[in-house]
């Protein structure tokens, strides 16, 4: 991200593609719905970026249960939006909180407000400790991420900058998650379930066997269509 | 102020019962007044292991709404002075467990002085799990040596880190890992994860490892928490764990190959 560190920090529209999924009132529960899509499209549903609008008013427990069901699934959810009553429930779950009036109408510019504001500048990568457990999703948005510890199997760990893992990548691993095609991965022990650079993505058996295990780098080749992977030997 | 100990794991069966009571027939062994409670509400199952289910009049939801005081609902184990009981309901709904209401009996029973409270959590990661472990000072992770099962964990350990009250409130719950039904014999063969693979895809503290046994079927056939068989591998392992709980060093024991001949015994190291 070093083409950005001399800039001011600043909130750019227009930088990421969110979805947003719009729980219809009067209806108890998405499972059948999720279950559907997911047959469908599996790997569409885990690599999109969805944002959910439970109705308003809508019981606590119907929306825990339904990320819930979303995580099993393996759903890309980023965060709740719609009625701000919700607010508590995003962070009890983990999630981030998407207010109404940054939400715009499909098509349209979108910006979220994700980055913490105690983060000074835009290029301070987010630095969190492992082990990531299972169903546990971390985003660095707008950042890089730098992960101390292990990434289990089950987790998922993004950023809009690079995303580096001081320890065994088990996980799903995705960099560049708005498109920055210059973002990279930097593992010691790569043994992901997904790896992603922007929206380039390989599942486990398609990564090279001979660099199971390794210390590992991955960015996009020239085309910007393949994924790269380096190693040290 | 009690120490509130959750057992736990994610997946079903795989021995969160059987450990909750003899953890907690050991911690009263041990001379700390202890109290086991049985989150898995409509499913009950912590009775039978500890051979007072024909004892139970109230149980833990009828205290929580009111229906009974904690007096009534606590029963005396009669083996064990230090030990009481709390039953989970057969009948009601989960929906019966709210945090406000467990963490009053909670504090009830601190205040009654209970040193250590035990808290055997149902399967899977809805209300009866979490609210069980919402309140949880120390977690023993249940896990079977199966990939599936130390998946479970693996998630159970992260709600544990964002949604239990000491993680909220910026702590952190001690967390042991316990591994159950271990078969040397089937790790040899490669048909089960090895201890160390188990440890080294969770990244806790091994507190025990519990052998497969016949004791454990037999012990819960006739309501005797199988620590109390003190004969028995699956016993003594539990006896271990819990020594190792309260800060005690001892070796492994019933997780080499039972085959190993005399000569491989005296020269082969561990
Ligand atoms: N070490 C062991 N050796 C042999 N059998 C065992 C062992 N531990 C547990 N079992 C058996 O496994 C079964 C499940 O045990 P238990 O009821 O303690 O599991 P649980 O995790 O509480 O289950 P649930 O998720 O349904 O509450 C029982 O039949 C028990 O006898
Ligand atoms: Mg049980």
């Amino acid at each position: 991200m070093s083409e950005q560190s001399t800039q001011t920090p600043r909130i750019r529209a227009n930088r990421f593609s969110l979805m947003t999924l719009e729980w219809p009132d009067g209806i108890e529960d998405l499972d059948a719905w999720l279950q559907t899509q997911c047959n469908k499209a599996p790997a569409l549903m885990a690599e999109i970026a969805l944002v959910l609008k439970p109705p308003a008013g809508i019981d606590e427990t119907a929306i825990h249960r339904a990320v819930g069901f979303m995580r099993r699934l393996n759903i890309g959810l980023i965060g709740l939006t719609g009625d701000s009553a919700h607010r508590v429930i995003a962070e009890s779950l983990g999630i981030a909180w998407i207010s109404g009036q940054n939400v715009t109408e499909p098509g349209d510019a979108v910006t979220v407000d994700a980055v913490p504001a105690s983060v000074p500048s835009i290029a301070q990568a987010m630095v969190v400790e492992g082990p990531i457990r299972s169903g546990v999703q971390i985003y660095a948005k707008d950042r890089d991420l730098v992960v101390w510890g292990q990434v289990s199997a089950g987790a998922e760990i993004m950023a809009d900058g690079h995303v580096h893992v001081y320890g065994r990548l088990l996980g799903r691993v995705a960099a560049g998650v708005s498109g920055g095609s210059d973002a990279q991965i930097f593992c010691q022990q790569f043994e992901p379930t997904l790896v992603s650079v922007a929206g380039i993505y390989a599942s486990s058996e398609q990564v090279p066997e001979t660099l199971w295990s390794a210390t590992v780098r991955v960015g996009l080749d020239a085309s910007g269509q393949t994924l790269n992977y380096q190693t040290h030997e | 102020m009690a120490t509130v100990v959750t057992v736990t794991s994610g997946k079903g069966g795989v021995g969160k019962t059987t450990s909750s009571a003899a953890i907690a027939a050991g911690l009263a062994k041990a001379g700390h007044r202890t109290v086991v409670i049985d989150f898995d509400v409509g499913l009950r199952n912590l009775d039978l292991i500890m051979g007072v289910e024909r004892r139970v009049v109230f149980d833990f939801v009828n205290v929580i709404t009111g229906e009974a005081t904690l007096n009534q609902a606590l029963i005396q184990d009669k083996r064990i002075d230090n030990l009481s009981i709390l039953a989970a309901s057969q009948t009601k709904d989960k929906d019966a467990l709210t945090e406000d209401g467990v963490e009053k009996v909670l504090q009830e029973l601190a205040d009654t002085g209970f040193e250590y409270i035990v808290c055997d959590s149902p399967a899977g990661i809805e209300k009866g799990a979490t609210m069980a472990l919402h309140f949880a000072d120390h977690a023993i992770i249940v896990t079977n040596p199966e990939v599936s099962s130390v998946r479970d964990s693996d998630r159970i350990l992260g709600i544990l880190q964002s949604k239990s009250k000491r993680a909220k409130e910026g702590g952190k719950v001690a967390e042991h890992l316990l591994v159950t039904r271990y078969d040397p014999d089937r790790v040899d063969q490669g048909e089960m994860l090895s201890k160390e693979d188990v440890c080294d895809i969770l990244a806790v503290d091994l507190i025990g490892v519990i052998p497969e046994s016949k004791a454990v079927l037999k012990a819960s056939n006739t309501g005797v928490p199988v620590i109390l068989d003190a004969e028995s591998d699956a016993g003594q392992a539990y006896d271990d764990a819990v020594a190792r709980f309260l800060g005690e060093e001892r070796p492994m024991r019933f997780v080499d190959l039972k085959k190993r001949g005399l000569l491989s015994r005296m020269f082969g190291g561990d």
